[in-house]
């Protein structure tokens, strides 16, 4: 009789209606939030300019860049996947050891130095994308490849000091 | 003449519940994140992506390191909505 289906829930919408066939399609990331943390700053290594030609084009939208930044978008998006697909072919055991790490501390980066640093050397030496955090000030050592750590956790496996 | 064990037993018996009392609650924690150790100091962000975790994972902890959603993740993406607009 009823063509759609009951709704309960007075706050929760969920519309499985999918997107019209004259926009493009694009798989979403498939990667939860610890392997996205683990990923960022080689997401951010090779996706700096479509995120910023994201940003720039949102920016400059007044307001409608969901419609019109959709092709921007969906750049950003295969960059970001063929970052992971790539850690995953080529480093798994570090990416799955650090992020596991990460999913036990909370997320916190600096807990998990110890499995973060074997990471970052093979993804440099297999996709060539280096870990750099931007905003750095010049002439002081970053962050992440500081030998001694104040604030991390000692009881914590991932921690390794003076190493 | 020693110390008399009987006056010591209500000790034994108190440290005994609220160490029963603990191990209860520490084992439930540990259920409910899925053998992980809990999060805190959890903001807005962390709460959004604990549910689209949620929403890959089928569970609020639960992570995968895929590169690609599967099915139909793009489509069960909820609106929050309000009463008044249902």
């Amino acid at each position: 009789m009823a063509s759609r289906q009951a709704r309960f829930n007075q706050q929760v919408l969920i519309d499985t209606t999918p997107l019209p066939d004259d926009i493009p399609k694009v798989k979403e990331i498939g990667a939860s939030s610890a392997p996205l943390m683990s990923a960022s700053f080689f997401i951010g290594a090779r996706c700096r300019p479509y995120n910023d030609d994201y940003m720039k084009c949102k920016d400059e939208a007044n307001g409608r860049g969901e419609l019109d930044c959709l092709r921007e978008g969906r750049k950003v998006t295969r960059c970001a996947a063929s970052v992971i697909s790539d850690v995953n072919k080529h480093c798994l055991v570090e990416f799955r050891k650090h992020w596991e790490c990460l999913e036990n501390q909370n997320q916190q980066l600096w807990q998990c130095r110890k499995w973060e640093r074997p990471l970052n050397k093979c993804v440099f030496d297999n996709l060539n994308l280096e870990k750099t955090i931007p905003g750095t000030p010049e002439g002081e050592q970053p962050v992440h490849l500081r030998a001694k750590q104040i604030y991390a956790n000692p009881f914590m496996a991932g921690f390794s000091r003076g190493s | 003449m020693g110390v008399p064990f009987e006056a010591l037993i209500p000790y034994a018996i108190m440290l005994g519940m609220f160490g029963v009392t603990g191990g209860a609650l520490s084992k439930l924690r540990h259920m409910q994140n899925g053998g992980k150790r809990g999060r805190h100091s959890v903001d807005q962000w962390d709460r959004v992506l604990m549910e689209r975790d949620k929403r890959l994972t089928g569970f609020l902890r639960g992570q995968s390191d895929r590169a690609e959603a599967p099915d139909g993740f793009e489509l069960n993406n909820p609106w929050k909505v309000e009463k008044r607009f249902m």
